[in-house]
């Protein structure tokens, strides 16, 4: 029997390190957020986890990766989430750096972001764009193939930005030169955007199980009527159900993350499981950020409450790389191609 | 953070092989016209012969060890098992809670002579079983049994009346949860015993109760003095409440409470271009996700972890989808879809609907297992 020593879920991963990365991200937590002008990156922050080595946990040792795997990047992104830390972790990391040794391209310590670009060298909603040093471009070439190459950020037209939660984006457009790219196959392109996503749906669920956090403490603690209102059935089953549709999302990206951590898994099973994690994160974000605010009450409204660092992420987040509802019709493709007699096997392997 | 769910688990080879001999034997059925796959078949499809052909492939009693007549394997293994011929909309309602219930009950709380009595019979298909908890007065509220067992030379008497007794009509054997002693409105949950009953006995009447599709599954099961000898006490006398409640997880977190309708689903699927392919992909999602809990709370189980709150978890949410796929089916499709068989499982699934949330602890009960857990009761 062999032993498996890689992790391939979160509950895997070293208490140790989960420990680790949890004292240094509390130590600058939560990112302060401005209602106008968004976050701002926190390079202090950044330079201790690159010392750290969480900064490029799942690059290679010999170009100054740690060598870990998706679980502990996924542990390190959950406890980002849930302490409200905002950092291009997954970009520059799991996303970007991936993307340049998947090519043969080298990787350094240079912040960075990337961006799949259209025939027209455009790009919109490039995470941490104005913030990042080099964006690494992935584009259709004219013969048809996709093409990388590792850029400084100067070097293409950018318009700032901010998602719902503050977080720095960009539309950004690159003039293209084909000979100017790595050529890639574009099977390593569809990866690269399930990659994407797939963080997408992993930051949500750790945001989501913080709020679930918040509501709890908040309901045993707020007395009105003579008694904390979590004693209210009604208020119980509010707070039931953002339990209950954290747990789905969990289960969802756990299982994507193990499918993800698979060498060499099939491309359209890596697809069924990032949009089954997508979907269920996604409508579990609607569930919970409504019962959550209604349970908060008005103080959970407001800035100075901590609420709206879990709940504005979480939304953000499942708008991008897809909507919710365009990953359920991913869900529905998958099932259509399979058919009935194939769903089965689809859904339990 | 809090997390209800017990770590996430994935199909060994082992168990991926069995899941594959388990869908080709259910696929050379349904190919030979043994049974045509259908929603809700764990209540509903009663079939002994399914029942005795699954026996001998070694799949019913497979937790039960090897000396009471089972196969000695794993809760996984049956997990894997039951989840493929449920999927598959197989009628495993005959054996179903002689398997799932009565057996684990009876390892855990039966004396000997029981075990050696009943399992070997369980194994083999040829023993059907029934429990009877709820009563006409008593319902989510389990504590308010009045069904009395009074001691008598030799054994005990029972009077009283179970309902929603699923199965009674054809069952053999079954568990009674009776009062055995006055009740102390202090500890409600005192003073409750539980009694195996052959359903053959003298004073015992079973009478249906019909479905609002005429369907009988349901049963009143009248006990006027009923002669249970001491030999049939199941575990210990007041003891009771501990026994049927100390099992719960293993019936709400199982696949049967987010597959009743899955061969709905699945038609959906193949119905053509019904305009609905976000609500399906959805719940396609969910499904998946469900399999996944079901399967962490499956391995915890194993492993005699507290799941009770997952289990919960897994009954909500799961119990709900399967009413939201027959609702789908419904909204989707018209009294004439050009489909009788798609339309056909949308009328059974909306019939059978509404019980899917009831069952094995209300929704609403089960929030409140939730909220418990969380600390909020």
């Amino acid at each position: 029997m062999t032993t498996i020593d890689t992790p391939v879920s979160i509950a895997e991963v070293d208490p140790d390190l989960i420990a680790t990365m949890r004292e240094v991200l509390s130590s600058s937590a939560p990112t302060p957020r401005d209602p106008d002008t968004g976050v701002e990156f926190d390079q202090a922050l950044w330079d201790q986890l690159d010392e750290l080595g969480l900064a490029r946990l799942t690059g290679s040792e010999e170009s100054g990766g740690s060598g870990a795997g998706w679980a502990e990047s996924a542990a390190l992104l959950t406890q980002a989430a849930s302490l409200a830390v905002a950092l291009p972790l997954a970009e520059h990391d799991l996303l970007a750096g991936w993307l340049l040794t998947s090519a043969g391209l080298p990787v350094d310590a240079d912040l960075r972001s990337v961006a799949v670009l259209d025939a027209d060298g455009s790009a919109r909603a490039v995470p941490w764009a104005p913030v990042v040093s080099r964006i690494v471009l992935a584009w259709p070439a004219g013969d048809g193939g996709w093409r990388v190459a590792d850029v400084p950020a100067t070097s293409v037209k950018l318009t700032a930005d901010t998602n719902l939660a503050g977080e720095p984006r960009g539309e950004i457009t690159a003039t293209l030169d084909d000979s100017e790219g790595v050529p890639v196959p574009e099977d390593l392109i569809r990866r690269l955007q399930l990659r994407a996503a797939l963080v997408r749906a992993v930051q949500v669920a750790g945001a989501l199980e913080r709020t679930l956090d918040l509501v709890t403490e908040h309901v045993t603690t707020r007395v009105q009527f003579g008694r904390p209102i979590g004693k209210f059935q009604a208020v119980q089953h509010l707070v039931a159900d953002i339990a209950a549709e954290t747990s789905l999302a969990r289960a969802a990206v756990d299982a994507a993350v193990r499918t993800v951590a698979t060498p060499d898994v099939d491309l359209a099973e890596l697809r069924f499981r990032v949009a089954v994690a997508r979907s269920c994160a996604g409508h579990a974000a609607s569930v919970v950020v409504r019962n959550s605010h209604q349970a908060l009450g008005a103080i959970g409204t407001t800035l100075e409450h901590d609420l709206h660092r879990f709940t504005l992420p979480a939304l953000a987040w499942r708008a991008e790389y897809g909507s919710t509802a365009s990953w359920d019709r991913v869900v529905a493709d998958s099932a259509l191609s399979v058919g009935s007699d194939g769903l089965w096997e689809l859904i339990a392997g | 953070m809090t997390s209800l769910l017990p770590p996430p688990v994935a199909d060994t080879p082992e168990l991926r092989t069995l899941r594959r001999d388990v869908r080709t034997f259910v696929a050379g059925q349904v190919a030979a016209g043994a049974f045509t796959p259908d929603v809700d078949t764990w209540l509903n499809g009663f079939d002994p012969a399914f029942s005795r052909a699954l026996a001998e492939q070694g799949w019913l009693g497979m937790t039960i060890p090897t000396e009471y007549g089972g196969h000695g394997r794993t809760f996984l293994e049956r997990f894997v098992v039951t989840e493929e011929l449920l999927a598959a909309g197989a009628p495993v309602a005959a054996h179903w809670i002689a398997d799932r219930q009565a057996a684990p009950s009876l390892l855990k709380f039966g004396t000997e002579e029981q075990k050696q009595r009943f399992l070997p019979r369980i194994t083999r298909g040829e023993l059907f079983w029934a429990i009877g908890m709820s009563e006409p007065d008593s319902g989510s509220d389990l504590a308010s049994v009045r069904t009395r067992a009074v001691q008598v030379d030799g054994g005990w008497r029972l009077t009283g009346t179970k309902v929603w007794t699923s199965g009674a009509h054809h069952a053999h054997a079954f568990f009674a949860l009776a009062r055995s002693a006055p009740l102390d409105p202090a500890h409600r949950h005192d003073g409750l015993s539980q009694f195996i009953v052959m359903l053959d006995s003298p004073g015992v009447e079973i009478r249906p109760i019909h479905s609002m599709n005429g369907a009988h599954h349901f049963n009143e099961v009248h006990f006027e003095d009923v002669f249970v000898p001491d030999d049939l006490v199941m575990g210990e006398i007041g003891q009771g409440w501990h026994q049927v409640t100390s099992e719960l997880s293993y019936e709400r977190s199982g696949p049967e409470r987010f597959l009743s309708s899955y061969q709905l689903l699945a038609a959906l699927v193949d119905a053509p271009s019904t305009g609905a392919d976000q609500q399906i992909g959805q719940y396609v999602a969910r499904t998946a996700a469900l399999h996944e809990m079901s399967n962490s709370v499956a391995s915890a189980l194993e492993h005699h972890h507290d799941v009770s709150s997952a289990a919960a978890v897994v009954k909500v949410l799961g119990t709900a989808l399967e009413g939201d796929v027959a609702d789908l089916g419904d909204v989707l499709t018209e009294d004439d879809p050009g489909d009788p068989q798609l339309r056909a499982l949308v009328t059974r699934a909306v019939m059978h609907r509404p019980g899917f949330t009831l069952r094995g602890g209300t929704s609403e009960v089960l929030r409140g297992v939730i909220a418990r857990e969380l600390g909020l009761r």
